[in-house]
């Protein structure tokens, strides 16, 4: 996709690729959000980011994979900040993480510490070899050769223990929370 | 929305958050999001996740590491303020025998000694401890550089350790002298006590205090290891006392 810089045009025709690609996206950005209503906010935020770092496009392809990606981010961005705050509100909910009226580019900051905890328990639970490689690879913001080097396992091994941990720690804060909200 | 069972597996979607995929494998999966109700809730709960865990978990870890020595395989942890634990045997609950340390076992000993800090595994943290370690035992260092973390033991018991820790490579003092020295003149068996739980072995000589007679004392672990270390120290001729 992206060439190597003295190839790739450093313009953006911002105006066309609105008229392109902004009604699909539109209509991908509401159908992740389940509504219409905050769909534009997002996809300003999309051609901002198009006008401000505009990517690196090959001459033969279009700029559309990148901009379903920025946009795709910046939904999940959204319904991530409405996840936190849905299980924060809820009394029997696991008080995840109560973040209050925080943008969702400011994230995850204004976190009280019975919230943290929480979360902090759940992680402690994981097995070792799942547990270490989560932190490494969230906290510290190891990639998996490090990972891979710090555990003395090899990448594969990494990124399997990052993943079994990551899929435990969301079914555990949020299916199990889910499944009793419901019943 | 899709109203049949989805078959896009979780790591997929774990691994479009972790931004592990291609780009062609991410624009499939993101246009797949918008139709995947259920992917896309994933999706947004993965990505509160990743943005949760540096949040809440930011707090110092204990790292630890383990590597071979004459002695066996050595587990060695620090925190953020010096080596913590040393540790190459481990007392059988129900037994009473000391056996070798094991990974699990010194994780979970580490989660006690500091509880609410996570214990990770990282060679990298503990490299400078393992070459010193295996510079001493290979006779080539005589002092530790490495800076120790005594917070888990009494306050008793680190003014001993603090105390046993200037004794120089090679040379030993009484119990008493060791009592003597932190003003508690009358409490040698009590300085033999907090030497046996010392934390740090071999980096805090505790094996360099012997009795008053000449006989070598105690050692956790088996009085076998002192033996070596102070041989180790060209001070075979205490072990004829011993």
């Amino acid at each position: 996709m992206a060439l190597e810089p003295q190839h790739a045009p450093t313009f953006s025709p911002l105006a066309d690729w609105v008229a392109c690609y902004g009604p699909e996206l539109r209509r991908h950005v509401a159908r992740m959000l389940g509504g219409a209503d905050e769909a534009d906010d997002i996809l300003q935020r999309v051609w901002l980011t198009a006008a401000q770092q505009p990517p690196l496009i090959a001459p033969d392809t279009t700029p559309r994979a990148w901009l379903y990606r920025v946009a795709t981010n910046a939904a999940l961005d959204r319904l991530a900040r409405d996840r936190r705050r849905r299980a924060a509100l809820d009394a029997r909910g696991p008080q995840l993480l109560p973040d209050g009226d925080a943008s969702p580019d400011e994230g995850v900051t204004k976190l009280d510490e019975s919230a943290r905890r929480r979360v902090r328990e759940h992680v402690a639970r994981l097995p070792r070899k799942q547990r270490e490689a989560v932190w490494l690879r969230w906290v510290e913001g190891d990639d998996y050769s490090a990972i891979a080097a710090k555990l003395g396992c090899s990448e594969a091994s990494a990124r399997a223990n990052v993943y079994q941990g990551m899929k435990r720690l969301r079914q555990e804060l949020f299916d199990l929370w889910k499944k009793e909200y419901r019943e | 929305m899709t109203r049949t069972p989805c078959t896009v597996p979780e790591d997929r979607i774990i691994a479009y958050v972790a931004g592990d995929l291609t780009d062609g494998e991410e624009l499939t999966l993101a246009e797949h999001l918008g139709t995947c109700e259920e992917c896309c809730e994933q999706a947004a709960e993965l990505t509160a996740l990743r943005g949760a865990l540096p949040v809440c978990c930011a707090t110092a870890a204990v790292r630890w590491h383990s590597f071979p020595t004459p002695f066996g395989t050595m587990f060695v942890a620090r925190t953020d303020r010096g080596l913590a634990r040393l540790s190459w045997q481990k007392r059988d609950a129900q037994q009473g025998s000391w056996r070798a340390q094991r990974p699990d076992d010194f994780v979970a000993e580490m989660e006690e000694r500091f509880p609410g800090q996570p214990v990770v595994q990282d060679a990298d943290a503990l490299a400078d401890v393992e070459r010193e370690l295996e510079e001493y035992f290979a006779g080539a260092r005589s002092r530790f550089d490495i800076p120790v973390d005594l917070s888990s033991v009494s306050e008793f018991e680190r003014r001993v350790l603090e105390s046993a820790r200037a004794i120089p490579f090679g040379e030993v003092i009484p119990y008493t002298e060791l009592a003597r020295r932190i003003s508690k003149p009358g409490a040698a068996r009590a300085v033999g006590n907090a030497l046996g739980h010392n934390p740090v072995a071999i980096v805090v000589p505790c094996h360099r205090v012997v009795r008053r007679d000449g006989s070598l004392g105690g050692y956790t672990g088996g009085v076998q290891y002192k033996k070596q270390l102070l041989t180790l120290e060209g001070r075979d001729d205490l072990l004829r006392a011993g």
